[in-house]
């Protein structure tokens, strides 16, 4: 681990300062996170508010506006339908009063001298006259009724006067003859100073009175000689049921139209419309619907939606509708004048009575973005502050974290120094003031510093514990040299004797084994030869046999038969045997000189015995006890007759009782086959052979017992 | 190795399995340094014994020895392998096999 201004890079320190840092960041992003949230929130609230207003505004505002023009409007309108109802009533009666006057004159035209009347006199222009206007080509002094009519004169004259609205009123006769009063005689000529003719009975007044049969409403027509816009009223004159003529009455629209002007200015404006849905009067400008003799009625303007209006409004009061025209919706108000068949249409554009709201709404989004502004402002003041706060909060957090690493890790740094230090140098590891932080580092501390102590007892106690066992090994090696140094050990055995030839072996399971073998001479001609396993194992085991040997052989060159040699043995035995050890005995005395072998057997294996020209086979002798088992045990001895070439193998139970991997025992009819594998070589041979079939056997399992072998060859007394 | 007993007063029956060897040999030992004291007449069943090492020897030699003096002591149902080893031993002159 790097360290770098004191900070250890990686290791303890740099954990904590990650995991602090870790936790600063996520509660950083968690902040952010429901600052964010919470402003998306407001921001949503503030609109979805913000729209709930609007729309509130709009709503209260457009019914406000509704009921206040309805009630307005509905009223205005029909109190203007009336209005003018009665105004147009005014002119029927006037027609009615010509017609009447006209009949009246021509029924009692007897009583009258025809007046002369003149063609108009362009010298009087702008004081209303009666003038004469004819159809071209007729004579109007030859007229039959216009001298009658003519006393109509006066009276025309003053109810042309009389009305502002009234701009000409006539009697056209069916002679094509007309008797006019206008103010205008001037333009009845033209620029020639002709006068102009005067088609009577083309005229629309004319001939639609004489069609209608009664009252008449021209549409918009064109004055013949002004050209100004202009409706007639019209009904025939009848003479004794013959209509001989038509009165009339021409209405200058223009002179309606005024009451129209004002209502303009306010954003509506008013029509009146005839029975056959053509506008008749209406706002000079800034209209919706043209006044014109051109105009087709109301029906063809393929709005279905104002057809509908209009029929209604033609019938009855039709209240407050919306109708579009285009794209533009517009509130309108229908109202009947019931004495003409006609009706008065208001039209309020809607976008005008919206006014007052988007005033509102405008008003009310102004202070609103300006809230916003204010909001947005503060937002991002409050917004940098947190920013600066939280800056300072990760700062001192990783100082923090910092200075909690080091704290944590400075001891932790002392002990690993002071731990490698006193495993290199052996020294004990010490508590120190240091350690002492109340926490896990100076429970780790003091179980280092109990750790050291018992480690420092257990290296002393395995130190003296290896010496012992290193002493002990030492002795127990010496001890197997010992014992192995007791017995026969150097072969050939007897160089100078050439009437035998001896081999033994011993190899203990342990460093120290119960078996033996022993063979001396116990004078020239007797060679005594001793094979035994001492019960169990070790260094016990060894120690019985040291004693059991010694006695043997005393007793042995004593020169005693075997069966006393084993009886003796076995008194000195017992006589102090408190551990009840025992030892099993072969013991045997070969003359020499006469190849005779007298032996004893106190509980040891049967032995072997090869005849000079036979194979090896178990010689199942008599036996005695065990020596050391019985106090005062007697033997019994037998003799063989060894031939030269004769062998003779004694062997302890580790041969036959080797046992290998499978638990299965090596066994004496082995034993013998290993013996007769190759019956007729030296005792070394034998041996070798028994014991490189024993190995083979056994393979790697365990040797557990001691394993010796003797075998004695007889020469004969030359020797071969 | 398996040692089943029963003890009725001064009677012992132990009936040994397996092998007595080394590693077994101190087992019967104790048995025998519980039963021993008490014991007059002490059988050991050889019925399921299959061996049997000079260790055994030692402890039956040492049993033999006590109940001379206090009683008697008999092994039965020796098998062939085992009566082979007390004869080898010598041991069938001191033991009362039946």
């Amino acid at each position: 681990m790097r360290k770098v201004l004191g900070i250890t890079l990686g290791g303890l320190q740099k954990k904590t300062i990650t995991l602090v840092l870790l936790m600063l960041l996520i509660m950083l992003a968690a902040f952010v996170g429901v600052s964010a949230y919470q402003n998306k929130m407001l921001i949503h609230v503030v609109g979805e508010t913000r729209i709930d207003q609007q729309q509130a505004i709009s709503q209260v505002s457009e019914e406000t506006m509704h009921e206040m023009l309805e009630g307005a409007l509905v009223t205005s309108t029909t109190l203007r339908a009336n209005l003018e109802d009665s105004e147009f009533s005014e002119i029927i009666n006037n027609v009615y009063m010509l017609q009447t006057m006209a009949q009246g004159l021509l029924e009692s035209r007897n009583s009258f001298d025809p007046l002369q009347a003149a063609p108009p006199d362009p010298a009087i222009d702008g004081t209303p006259s009666a003038m004469v206007l004819c159809e071209e080509g007729v004579d109007y002094t030859q007229s039959e009724y216009l001298g009658i009519i003519a006393h109509m004169s006066s009276a025309m004259i003053a109810m042309q006067g009389n009305s502002d609205k009234i701009d000409a009123c006539y009697i056209g006769l069916a002679d094509g003859t007309d008797l006019c009063v206008d103010e205008k005689a001037a333009n009845k000529f033209d620029e020639n100073g002709t006068l102009i003719p005067f088609p009577v009975r083309e005229r629309p007044w004319y001939t639609g009175a004489i069609e209608a049969d009664g009252l008449y409403f021209t549409g918009i027509e064109r004055d013949a000689f002004s050209k100004r816009l202009m409706v007639t009223c019209s009904i025939p004159v009848k003479l004794n049921g013959e209509t001989v003529g038509v009165a009339g009455l021409d209405i200058v629209l223009a002179s309606m139209a005024d009451f129209a002007r004002a209502d303009t200015a306010q954003g509506s404006c008013a029509y009146v419309i005839n029975d056959r849905a053509q506008v008749i009067l209406g706002p000079e400008a800034n209209g919706i619907f043209e006044v014109s003799d051109q105009a087709s009625d109301l029906h063809c303007m393929g709005n279905d939606e104002l057809s509908r209006f209009v029929d209604q409004a033609l019938r009855e009061s039709t209240g407050l509708k919306t109708i579009t025209i285009g794209d533009k919706p517009y509130y309108m108000v229908g109202a009947p004048m019931p004495t003409i068949g006609w009706a008065v249409i208001s039209v309020v554009d809607k976008e005008i009575t919206e006014q007052p709201k988007h005033l509102m709404l405008s008003e009310y989004n102004k202070i609103n973005d300006e809230a916003s502004g204010k909001f947005s402002d503060g937002t991002a003041r409050t917004r940098g502050t947190s920013l600066i706060i939280l800056a300072l909060v990760v700062i001192i957090g990783l100082c923090a974290a910092l200075i909690a690493a080091r704290r944590i890790v400075n001891p932790i740094e002392q002990m690993t120094k002071n731990i490698v230090r006193s495993s290199q140098t052996g020294e004990l590891f010490k508590m120190e003031e240091c350690y002492r932080t109340d926490d896990e580092i100076e429970l780790l501390a003091e179980a280092f510093d109990d750790l050291s102590k018992k480690a420092k007892r257990y290296i002393g106690e395995i130190t003296e514990i290896t010496a012992e066992k290193e002493r002990i090994s030492t002795e127990l090696s010496l001890a197997t040299k010992i014992q192995a140094a007791m017995m026969p050990h150097i072969f050939p055995a007897f160089p100078e004797r050439s009437e035998f030839d001896i081999y033994a072996s011993m190899d203990p399971a342990k460093e120290v084994g119960g078996d033996f073998y022993d063979f001396f001479l116990v004078d020239e001609d007797h060679l005594c030869m001793v094979i035994a396993d001492v019960s169990g194992k070790g260094i016990p085991a060894a120690l019985f046999m040291m004693a059991s040997k010694i006695i043997l052989q005393s007793c042995a060159m004593l020169g005693q038969s075997p069966a006393d040699i084993l009886a003796k043995t076995n008194e000195a035995i017992c006589s102090n045997n408190q551990e009840e050890m025992f030892v099993t005995v072969w013991l045997g005395i070969l003359e020499i000189s006469t190849g005779k072998l007298t032996a004893a057997n106190a509980g040891h294996e049967y032995p072997v015995l090869k005849k000079a020209s036979g194979s090896f086979e178990l010689l199942k002798d008599k036996h005695g006890l065990v020596i050391g088992a019985m106090d005062g045990m007697r033997y019994k001895e037998y003799e063989l007759q060894m031939e030269p070439g004769a062998k003779l193998f004694v062997y302890t139970d580790g041969v036959p009782e080797a046992t290998n991997g499978d638990k299965e025992l090596f066994g004496v009819e082995r034993m013998l086959t290993a013996l007769n594998g190759s019956p007729d070589t030296g005792p070394k041979k034998i041996l070798e052979n028994v014991r490189s079939a024993v190995d083979d056997f056994v393979k790697d399992a365990e040797q557990f017992d001691d394993i010796t072998m003797l075998c004695m060859e007889y020469k004969g007394k030359d020797g071969r | 190795m398996e040692i089943t007993k029963n003890v009725q007063d001064n009677t012992a029956t132990l009936f040994l399995a397996g092998r007595l060897d080394t590693m077994t040999a101190p087992e019967l030992e104790r048995e025998l340094q519980d039963i021993l004291p008490n014991a007059k007449d002490l059988v050991l069943d050889f019925e399921q014994l299959e061996y049997i090492s000079s260790a055994g020897l030692r402890v039956l030699l040492s049993a033999q020895k006590i109940m001379s003096k206090q009683g008697r002591m008999r092994i039965t149902h020796v098998n062939e392998t085992i009566m082979e080893i007390f004869e080898v031993t010598g041991f069938v002159d001191i033991l009362t096999i039946e």
